[in-house]
This record gives C-alpha cells, sequence and structure tokens, in this order.
C-alpha cells in the first residue's frame, strides 16, 4: 500500500487556506478537500499511516481536527457520504486514541470491527429473509 | 403542757408566715392545717385529761387552745373549698389538653398531606418542565422527512454504511474510502497532476486483477451529483497553532452544480 502519497495531503491543505481563504472559488475548493479529507478519516489504515508519521503530535494538526468538528453540524453533515468518519473524528480528539493508533494492531482491530458492523444489516436481512423462508415451508408442510 | 402549746403556737405562727411567703401547694397547706389540728386536739385532751384530776396552773389556756382550735379548723374549712375548686379546675384543663392534642394530631395530619401534595405537585412540575424542553429542542433540529429519506438512500445505495449483499472477503470494497478512491478524489488530483487526466485509475491495476470494466468517468465517490455546492466551510484563522476562536459560517451562496456521478465501484485498494 503506498502511502508516501498522502505525506503531502496535509500540507498542501494549510498551503491552500493561506491562497485561498479569500477567494469565493478557493472557497469553495476548499469546502470540497476538507469534506474529502473528513471522509478519508474514516479509513483506519489512513489514521495508521498519519499516527506513524507523526501528524498527531503536530499541535496546528490536533487544532485542525478540532476545527473540522463543523462537519457535526445537520446543514454540513448532509454532504458527507460515509458519515462513520464523524465518529473516527470525534474519537480522534482524544489524544490517547491518537497514541493507540501507532500500533497497526490497533488500527487492523477497527478495520474489522468497521467492515463487521457495515455487514450487520445484511446479516440481519438475510437472517429475516431465512426465517421467512423456514416459516413458509413449514406453513406449507402443515397444509399438506 | 405549755411548751407544747407554745410549739403548736409556733407552728401554726411559721405555718401561716410560710403559707403568706412561699406560696407552697395548697396540698401542703392541707397537711399542714391538720397537722396542728391534730396537736391542738392533742392538747386539749390532756388539758382536759389533767384538769380532771388536779386544778389547772393556767385557767385560760384551755379557752385559748380552743379558739385557736376553731381558727385552725376555718382555715381548714377555707383550705378544702379551695381544694374542690382546684380539683374543678383541674378537671376541666385535662379536658382541653385532650382537646388540644386532637387539634394537634389534625394539624399533623393536614401537614404530611400538604407535604404529599406538594410533592406530587413538584414532580409534575418537573416533567412538565422536561418535556417542554425535549419540546423545544425536537423543534429547533427539524428536519424535512423527505431530506432525510433522499440522505438515507445516498448513503445506502453507494454501500456507504451497509455491505452490498453479495460482499465476501476478498472484496475490495470498504465502509470508507479506499486508497484509490483517496487518490482519485480532489486531493489526489492536486498532489497528482502527472497521472492521467482521467483520475489517476492506471487502467493496468484494473485489468490485471481482472475485475472491473474501464471506468472512464472521472470517479469523485462523496460528491453527489444532485446536490449543488451551496456550502462554504466556516471562516478560521490562518495559524492553526493556536487554539481556534469559534468559527463563522459563511453565507450560503449559490453555486453551479458540480457534475459528478456518484457511482460506486469497487476500486483496486492496493
Amino acid at each position: 500500500m503506498d502511502r508516501d502519497y498522502f505525506q503531502c495531503v496535509v500540507w498542501i491543505k494549510f498551503l491552500l487556506f493561506f491562497f485561498l481563504e479569500s477567494d469565493d472559488t478557493g472557497n469553495r475548493l476548499r469546502f470540497q478537500l476538507e469534506l474529502e479529507f473528513v471522509q478519508c478519516l474514516a479509513n483506519p489504515n489512513y489514521l495508521n499511516f498519519l499516527a506513524q508519521r507523526g501528524y498527531f503530535k503536530d499541535k496546528a494538526f490536533v487544532n485542525y481536527l478540532k476545527y473540522l468538528l463543523y462537519w457535526k453540524e445537520p446543514d454540513y453533515a448532509k454532504y458527507l457520504k460515509y458519515p462513520q468518519c464523524l465518529h473516527m473524528l470525534e474519537l480522534l480528539q482524544y489524544e490517547h486514541f491518537r497514541k493507540e493508533l501507532v500500533n497497526a494492531q490497533c488500527a487492523k482491530f477497527i478495520d474489522e470491527q468497521q467492515i463487521l458492523h457495515w455487514q450487520h444489516y445484511s446479516r440481519k436481512r438475510m437472517r429475516l429473509q431465512q426465517a421467512l423462508a423456514e416459516q413458509q415451508q413449514q406453513n406449507n408442510t402443515s397444509v399438506k | 403542757m405549755a411548751m407544747a402549746a407554745a410549739a403548736a403556737g409556733a407552728g401554726v405562727g411559721t405555718t401561716a408566715g410560710g403559707g403568706g411567703g412561699e406560696r407552697s401547694s395548697t396540698r401542703d397547706r392541707l397537711l399542714a392545717a391538720l397537722e396542728d389540728l391534730e396537736l391542738l386536739a392533742r392538747e386539749l385532751i390532756e388539758i382536759l385529761a389533767i384538769s380532771r384530776n388536779q386544778k389547772l396552773p393556767q385557767p385560760g389556756e384551755e379557752s385559748q387552745i380552743l379558739e385557736l382550735l376553731i381558727q385552725r379548723d376555718g382555715e381548714f374549712q377555707e383550705l378544702m373549698k379551695l381544694a374542690v375548686d382546684q380539683g374543678k379546675i383541674h378537671h376541666e384543663m385535662q379536658l382541653l389538653e385532650k382537646v388540644v392534642e386532637k387539634r394537634d394530631n389534625d394539624i399533623q395530619q393536614l401537614q404530611k398531606q400538604l407535604k404529599e401534595a406538594e410533592h406530587i405537585l413538584a414532580t409534575a412540575v418537573y416533567q412538565a418542565k422536561e418535556k417542554l424542553k425535549s419540546i423545544e429542542k425536537a423543534r429547533k433540529g427539524a428536519i424535512s422527512s423527505e431530506e432525510i429519506i433522499k440522505y438515507a438512500h445516498r448513503i445506502s445505495a453507494s454501500n456507504a454504511v451497509c455491505a452490498p449483499l453479495t460482499w465476501v472477503p476478498g472484496d475490495p470494497r470498504r465502509p470508507y474510502p479506499t486508497d484509490l478512491e483517496m487518490r482519485s478524489g480532489l486531493l489526489g488530483q492536486m498532489n497528482n497532476p502527472s497521472t492521467n487526466g482521467v483520475n489517476g485509475h492506471l487502467p493496468g491495476d484494473a485489468l490485471a486483477a481482472g475485475r472491473l470494466p474501464d471506468v472512464l468517468a472521472p470517479q469523485y465517490p462523496w460528491q453527489s451529483s444532485d446536490m449543488s455546492m451551496n456550502m462554504l466551510p466556516p471562516n478560521h484563522s490562518n495559524d492553526f497553532m493556536l487554539e481556534p476562536p469559534g468559527h463563522n459560517k459563511e453565507n450560503e451562496d449559490d453555486v453551479e452544480v458540480m457534475s459528478t456521478d456518484s457511482s460506486s465501484s469497487s476500486s483496486d485498494s492496493d
């Protein structure tokens, strides 16, 4: 997994703020960038990557994470495709969590749990379908 | 004899003085009077007994004692009357005390009931206030059901929050933006202008994996096609080294629609 790629991502954002703040187009662009970035935080592997590169130790970055909390408001949240990122964002406010993310095991655990939770509804639906099928079978046998 | 008489007289004197000065109880006075009477009666009987045998040295003593006796008797009678009156008053007092006790009990009952009522009312008022608060809260956060349904559809249809029904381990789709999706997005584009203009999607990978059809349209999985970018990010200071102040939201401007597809597709994650 080539992640060195994203090393520059965060620094680009800081530069952009400086250049684009007063410009309306720039603001729209910044909106999109922040939208993408905050959703990237839903990826535990990416978080592990950031932790290992020491981004979470940077005070400016931590402040930026705090600033990103505005995505929790409904006016902004409605643009999120991956709303799970908000939960990760909330967790990231805690230093303990940020420190734990350096471990690859932690990221793997979070990943597994996320996937399991992701499958929750399809599993539930399958169980319901199975139950329904069984019930129909029972009805058929009893009618006969 | 003379000494006895003098002692009786002295006893009477002190009793009278005591009665006046010390305010002894009626009982004590009655008892004292009885003692005096007893003494005087004994004296009289002694004198009479003696005078039967021999002549009296002091002839006037009997009459003196008699007078004292009569006086004492009178006092005694008065004290008895007083005692009877006091007894009646005491009886009345007892009756009144009973009445007072009953009233006290009534008051205590009422007090208990009042306290209970107050408690119930306080609870009711508190719950009503809580309810009002929650009503207010609900009103503040009101969102149209249509919007919610639209949003729910958006996040489910793209398998962002619910796994596709055919998902098996090994499927590269994930509940979060994968590597490839991240690279295809705006952030990725800014960092990688050198990749092919489509979306940085290396067709070799997809074909090698033999999974995907060629996707030529740019993929921005996180932007919906029907959304106009009305929103702008909040204002902030450039310097994130300082504690950020509360940010102000800019006014919403109408912006032209960004024409991107929200079609989801499997992408290589590696």
